[in-house]
C-alpha cells in the first residue's frame, strides 16, 4: 500500500502531513536491546497535537463509532458536554503524532511490532481547541515466555499543563537491530 | 435512554453489545485515523513473509479493538455523563480479514468510595463469530454525582 493509495482516505490537515511509510527512517528508531535504562529523564516529544474538530471525528469514523457526541458537532454542542468528545483512543492518534521520526519513543513505529495491550488513564477527555504536548520515559523492558516486551509511559498534557492521559505504551519488539533490519526486507526478525 | 446512577448500576448488569465486520479498508482507515501505518496493517505484499504473526496477511490494529471494547461502554455511559477512568487491555489473537467483531460487556465491580469517586468496573470481551477470544479489558467508569 503506496502513500498515494492511502491518501484516498485523507481528510483532514494531519493526514496529508503525516508520512505513511515507517521504512525510511527505521535505522533510526530505538532498539529494545540498545535503550539506556539508566538514563529515565522524560523528554518531550517532536510535535505538539492541536486538535481540531475533524481530528476528533476523523477518528471516531476510522474507530467505526457512530456515537454522534463523537461526530456531529452540533448535536454535540446542545449535549451537556458542550463540545465533541474525543474517542478515550484517541491517544493513540496524539501519540504517533507527538514522539514524530527522529526522536525518543520512536520504536512505536517499528515494522515487526507486535501490540500484547495496553493501559491507559484517562483524567480529562481531550477537548477540540486543546494543543497537546507529550513526555516520555523508559518505564520497563523485560522478556516473557521469550518475547521482548518494551514499556514507556507517555503523559499527555494540554497547553496549561493539565495531564489528561497517561498511557503504558508497551510493544513486542524484535530484539536487536539486525532483527529490524530482517524485517525491512520483507523477512521475519523474531525468534518466537 | 435511562439515565445511569450510581445507584442503579450493578454487579452483573450486561451492556449493549457493540459489533463490527472488518475488512482491509477498515484497516487503512483505522491506520489513517490513528497514524498508526505498521505495515503489518496496511501490506499485504510485506506481510506474505515478513509475517510477525506467523500469519501471511494483514490483521487489524490492537488499538482498534480496544476501540471497539471501549465504545461498548462509551455508548452505555456517556449519555450519562460518566466518565471512562482507566482502561487495562490485553489482546490475545490478532483480528483477521472479514471477521466480525463481537464485543460484550458485564459490569463486574462496584467500588463504594465516595460521591464524585464512585466507580464501576466493566469486564468486556471481543471474540469473533466462532467464538474464538481475541481480546479483553478492564474500563474503570466513575459516577460524578
Amino acid at each position: 500500500m503506496s502513500q498515494a493509495d492511502l491518501a484516498k482516505y485523507f481528510k483532514t490537515e494531519k493526514q496529508l502531513k503525516f508520512s505513511t511509510d515507517f521504512f525510511t527512517d527505521a535505522e533510526n528508531y530505538e532498539v529494545w536491546d540498545e535503550i539506556d535504562f539508566s538514563d529515565l529523564q522524560e523528554v518531550e516529544g517532536e510535535n505538539t497535537f492541536e486538535i481540531k474538530a475533524e481530528d476528533i471525528k476523523f477518528y471516531a469514523e476510522g474507530g467505526l463509532d457512530d456515537n454522534p457526541l463523537m461526530n456531529d458537532e452540533e448535536y454535540a454542542r446542545k449535549s451537556p458536554f458542550g463540545g465533541l468528545v474525543a474517542h478515550p483512543i484517541f491517544i493513540t492518534t496524539i501519540c504517533f503524532w507527538c514522539v514524530g521520526v527522529k526522536g525518543k519513543g520512536n520504536w512505536i513505529r517499528t515494522p515487526g511490532a507486535r501490540n500484547p495491550g495496553q493501559v491507559l488513564e484517562i483524567y480529562e477527555y481531550f477537548k477540540v481547541g486543546e494543543t497537546i504536548h507529550v513526555k516520555m520515559k523508559p518505564h520497563d523492558r523485560y522478556i516473557k515466555r521469550g518475547k521482548c516486551y518494551l514499556q514507556y509511559q507517555m503523559n499527555a498534557f494540554n497547553q496549561d499543563k493539565v495531564l489528561k492521559c497517561r498511557m503504558y505504551a508497551t510493544l513486542i519488539l524484535p530484539r536487536t537491530r539486525q532483527d529490524i533490519r530482517k524485517f525491512l526486507k520483507g523477512i521475519r526478525g523474531l525468534s518466537d | 435512554m435511562e439515565n445511569l446512577t450510581f445507584e442503579s448500576v450493578n454487579p452483573g448488569d450486561v451492556l449493549p453489545p457493540f459489533i463490527r465486520s472488518v475488512s482491509q479498508e477498515t484497516f487503512w482507515k483505522y491506520a489513517v485515523a490513528s497514524f498508526d501505518y505498521n505495515p503489518v496493517h496496511n501490506d499485504p505484499e510485506w506481510v506474505k513473509t515478513a509475517q510477525p504473526f506467523k500469519i501471511p496477511f494483514t490483521v487489524g490494529h490492537g488499538m482498534m479493538t480496544m476501540s471497539f471494547m471501549t465504545t461498548l461502554v462509551t455508548n452505555w455511559a456517556l449519555p450519562s455523563m460518566l466518565q471512562i477512568r482507566k482502561i487495562v487491555s490485553k489482546f490475545t489473537r490478532p483480528v483477521e480479514l472479514g471477521w466480525e467483531i463481537i464485543c460484550t460487556g458485564v459490569v463486574s465491580e462496584k467500588h463504594f468510595i465516595t460521591k464524585g469517586k464512585n466507580f464501576v468496573v466493566v469486564d468486556v470481551k471481543a471474540e469473533n463469530r466462532q467464538g474464538d477470544l481475541l481480546a479483553l479489558s478492564e474500563i474503570e467508569v466513575v459516577f460524578p454525582d
